[in-house]
């Protein structure tokens, strides 16, 4: 049977999302009060999985590493039809990189019996990179396409997928095993369902810590980063700003006037 | 101590409910209000996100969940479409008589069906003289060989014309103290829905008459025996009818407080928006007072029920409390809107229509005190 | 820490046998850092071009190109690149590497770093070296800019996006080393890319056009967007978009301006339903005029614009739409 793992990212809620500060003395982000959700981009590797699984036998394991509040994101991952949910949870994986969120990933997805496939998301809505799909393939000694858009041929020893480009896309043939992020265009991701969450019941999260990973301190979270936060500039805006006044017609015919007397606007 | 939290569970139904209605109902709402029809989409959706087989017990097919697991999916239903949460509310209460009442072959017979949106169902109690006097039911039924003959008219269905099972009430041709109640199929030889109603809210959701004339039903489908009818019906309406108008009320409730926070926020006036100024602001409070005080109501009566208790009374309370509570959130969300309060296209207006068919719908606010008064005298 | 003269390099791709303007851009900025630290700055480019290709990054900056042009180089392949990268820079140990936040960049940077077990930053805004002789780079977050750096592991590296750095002043005096880079051997593909396809996409291209009309998540709704897109057609602008609007499903990622999308420098902007983030404003710095439509009176947008319109746009910009084409009507006429 296919075992396919999904890396899932717990961020915070972005209508929340300007709540979100730096700590001064770790520089890293604090999240406080912030209620965690499904990184939007991770529900489509997600459905991906689980559409793969749909048209052939497959167990999906999802993993996530987070504040214990993420527990709550691999519970509805459950309920989204994920057989079993690994939440990573440790203070010492706090303040982690996408170098030392990969190599934690790595440790995890390596305890797994086998694994054919890991999906993730093209990126996190909080970071804003795109690292930790290839960083983790390179750990797991997998190949990796970034962007995929449509999975060809799945399920196989050697799968075809098209992935993005500028104006365009690659066909690439891939040797499984192999690492995957997903482009938001490749699927709509299906929404909780009263019978999945019931289902989900009977499904366990297991929580792993530093010590089942076996690894060194030194190696995951802030400590295990590469990167560090070093300072935070204000920007100061060049431009002030007209509010422009009157009713909506008025703004309108007013707005067109001005961009056309400084000649933008033909 | 009491704890009012609900259960992470609980929280993870009510965000798969909210996911539902806004990405599946909401956008059928245009078409609802403009044509007053146009349910079909919105019972289809109902069906295939099983919403219909909350409450049906596992074995039959259903999510064996319970009433506070079905005032959740109401309320965050009803907060986008008022219509589609009655229609839904109303299936229930023609499938509840069914799971209290139903014998096990009438159960292995209808509640899959039911549960899987095969089926769709309603009560038909209500006739022209009035729904809150059951007593007055002309509707009658005689029994000839292995079937029983109805005749009579029915009104103000919900779902009249959507539900193909129809939990009818009837009074005894010789014995006008005898009510029963029959599990009535709409392709039985007799049966017809005749008349739609144009309500002035919840527009889109089924209401209409049935017509019984020597409508032939085979004696196996009497529900809870003969002369047991008026129990039947009157544990079905209390327990899940208002409940379930509760859930539509709260819903209601939310949605007005929503557009209200958001059109103040929006709305400039004297060069600030309209939510610094303390009429507003006012009027807010009192919309969340009243929300937050419904919802007390409404899942202590749930919790009651889900816990093996009787919730009638306790849900008449909560039904004439949060009723009453919507029509007073329309019409201060319509207020704070002012001119746009009275246009169409601000959603509001919807709002205060849809508020006006709360009072009715399953009891208006003075048959509740009297419910509720018989409660505290007896 | 003391500062080091190793070199500067500059992953130059090609497509087509064409370098992407970026490197160049990337190749000036990696003059200006190899110049802050003494040290050379070097190009290495992957694939078969033409030699005033190769001149051009010279010209550009560049003191070294290192030049695998084997046909196995010909199209990305990301198994052959990354190796190859990875052996030279084993070897030749650079202090920095940058990229250009292509496509192929954003999943060649990764491999390498996680190779190298060093770090590496996402679509900077700017690059500097700082006091301690390391490399600053700086990315939008949080309504400021945040510096990222890398103290210990080397190299150094950092995507960048295409106009976030000038393509810089050719001189044509200079010239420098060109290297020869050969494919790994005896390596078994596992990734192979069978078929590339291109349809470059009608009109201006969004970093060229003299308006851009951009649109976010306040659209509300496909209907919203689809408003937004006419107010673009009316204007001959071209469209673009914040990444929560990329995200709802209503436009390509083609379409996003900033930081980890395009960068353009329009005569006129206008910026309807977004607040202003700065991962997205970034990419708007050069614009002669700007306007934002927003319901919000305090949506940091408005600090950022030149006028502010405070109107639902889903209200305003058919009323905007429905005034430009009597304009232009009455112009015609």
């Amino acid at each position: 049977m296919l075992s396919i793992v999904v890396c899932v990212k717990a961020v915070p809620d972005l209508d929340e999302a300007d709540k979100i500060r730096i700590d001064p003395d770790t520089k890293a982000l604090t999240r406080h009060d912030i209620p965690l959700v499904i990184n939007p981009l991770d529900r489509n590797a997600l459905e991906a999985a689980l559409q793969i699984k749909e048209k052939g036998e497959a167990h999906i394991t999802i993993i996530s590493m987070g504040p214990p509040s993420a527990g709550n994101v691999v519970k509805e991952c459950l309920a989204l039809g994920v057989d079993q949910g690994i939440l990573l949870s440790d203070p010492a994986f706090a303040g982690a990189d996408a170098f030392a969120t990969a190599y934690t990933l790595y440790k995890a997805i390596d305890k797994l019996d086998s694994v054919d496939c890991v999906f993730c998301g093209r990126a996190s809505s909080d970071g804003a990179t795109e690292w930790v799909g290839p960083e983790l393939a390179t750990f797991l000694r997998m190949p990796v396409v970034t962007m995929v858009r449509e999975f060809v041929e799945a399920g196989g020893n050697s799968w075809k997928v098209k992935a993005d480009i500028e104006d365009g896309y690659r066909l690439v043939q891939v040797e499984m095993p192999a690492v995957f992020t997903v482009t938001h265009t490749a699927n709509t991701p299906r929404t909780l369902s009263f019978s999945g969450i019931i289902k989900a019941r009977k499904k366990e999260i297991t929580t792993w810590i530093l010590d089942d990973l076996g690894v060194a301190e030194e190696s995951v979270g802030l400590k295990g980063s590469p990167t560090i936060v070093s300072d935070l500039t204000v920007v100061e805006s060049k431009r002030t700003c007209q509010i422009i006044e009157g009713t909506l017609e008025e703004k309108a015919d007013i707005l067109i006037n001005k961009l056309i007397s400084s000649g933008v606007l033909l | 101590m009491i704890d009012f939290t609900f259960t992470d569970e609980q929280e993870l139904f009510r965000k798969a409910a909210r996911e539902f209605a806004e990405t599946q109902i909401a956008p059928l709402v245009p078409k609802m209000e403009e044509t007053g029809r146009d349910w079909d989409p919105a019972i289809k959706a109902l069906c295939d996100a099983e919403m219909m087989a909350i409450t049906i017990p596992e074995e039959y097919g259903g999510l064996g969940l319970g009433y506070v697991e079905r005032l959740i999916a109401l309320e965050e239903i009803a907060r986008v479409s008022v219509a589609t949460a009655m229609m839904m509310q109303v299936g229930a209460l023609g499938t509840a008589p069914i799971i209290v009442f139903g014998s096990e072959e009438q159960k292995k017979k209808y509640l899959p069906g039911l549960a899987s949106g095969k089926h769709f169902a309603t009560v038909a109690v209500t006739e022209p003289s009035g729904g809150s006097d059951p007593k007055g039911c002309t509707t009658t039924y005689k029994k000839q060989g292995d079937s029983y003959f109805l005749n009579g008219r029915k009104c103000f269905i919900t779902n009249s014309h959507i539900a193909d099972v129809q939990v009818v009430m009837a009074v005894d041709e010789e014995n006008p103290d005898s009510f029963s109640t029959f599990i009535v199929e709409s392709g039985m030889k007799g049966f017809k829905p005749t008349h739609e109603e144009h309500k002035v809210g919840m527009r889109g959701c089924n209401t209409g008459e049935i017509e019984l004339k020597d409508c032939e039903v085979p004696a196996e489908n009497l529900l809870g025996g003969e002369g047991k009818g008026m129990r039947v019906a009157m544990t079905a309406i209390g327990d899940v009818g208002r409940g379930g108008m509760v859930g539509c009320s709260l819903g209601l409730q939310q949605a007005c407080l929503e557009a209200s926070i958001k059109f103040a926020n929006e709305r400039i006036l004297y060069g600030k928006p309209i939510n610094r100024l303390q009429a507003i602001q006012f009027k807010l409070a009192e919309i969340k007072i009243d929300l937050d005080a419904g919802r007390l109501l409404g899942y202590r009566a749930a919790s009651i029920q889900d816990a093996g208790g009787r919730s009638s009374n306790e849900f008449a309370v909560a039904k004439y409390y949060t009723a009453e509570a919507a029509q007073r959130a329309a019409k201060m969300a319509a207020d704070i809107h002012g001119g746009y309060g009275c246009m169409e296209e601000f959603v509001v207006t919807r709002y205060l229509r849809d508020s006006f068919v709360l009072g009715p719908s399953a009891g208006t606010s003075d048959i509740m005190k009297v419910i509720i008064s018989r409660w505290v005298l007896s | 820490m003391s500062r080091s003269d190793n070199p500067v390099w500059v992953i130059a791709e090609q497509v087509s046998e064409i370098i992407p303007t970026v490197c160049f851009e990337l190749v000036g900025q990696a003059r200006k850092l190899a110049d802050d630290l003494g040290a050379s700055a070097e190009a290495l480019l992957l694939g078969e071009v033409t030699r005033d290709q190769i001149d051009l990054l010279f010209y550009s900056g560049a003191d070294v190109v290192y030049h695998g042009n084997s046909p196995d180089f010909g199209i990305y392949q990301s198994e052959i690149y990354s190796e190859t990268i990875v052996t030279l820079s084993k070897e030749t140990q650079p202090q920095i590497i940058l990229l250009g936040s292509t496509f192929i960049g954003r999943e060649l940077a990764p491999i390498i770093a996680a190779k190298l077990g060093t770090g590496l930053t996402a679509h900077c805004m700017d690059l500097f070296i700082n006091e301690e002789h390391i490399l600053g780079q700086r990315i939008p977050a949080y309504g400021g800019l945040i510096s990222i750096t890398c103290p210990e592991k080397r190299p150094q590296i950092a995507t960048v996006a295409q106009g976030v750095f000038q393509v810089p002043e050719l001189d044509k005096n200079r010239s420098g080393k060109i290297l020869p880079v050969e494919p790994p051997v005896g390596l078994k593909l596992r990734v192979k890319t069978l078929e590339v396809v291109i349809k470059k996409p009608e009109g201006v291209p969004l970093e060229e056009a003299p308006i851009v009309v951009a649109g976010g998540s306040g659209a509300g709704c496909v209907e919203g967007w689809q408003e937004i897109k006419t107010l673009a057609d009316v204007l001959d602008a071209a469209l673009g978009s914040t990444r929560p609007a990329v995200d709802e499903g209503w436009t390509d990622l083609d379409t996003m301006i900033g930081q980890s999308g395009k960068m353009v420098n329009p005569e006129l902007y206008i910026g309807v339903g977004l607040s202003g983030e700065q991962q997205h404003m970034v990419g708007i710095t050069n614009a002669k005029v700007m306007v934002a439509i927003n319901n919000d009176p305090k949506s940091p947008v408005f600090e950022q614009v030149d006028y502010g319109i405070v109107e639902d746009c889903r209200e305003f910009v058919p009323l905007l739409v429905k005034k430009l084409q009597g304009k232009n009507k009455k112009s015609r006429t």
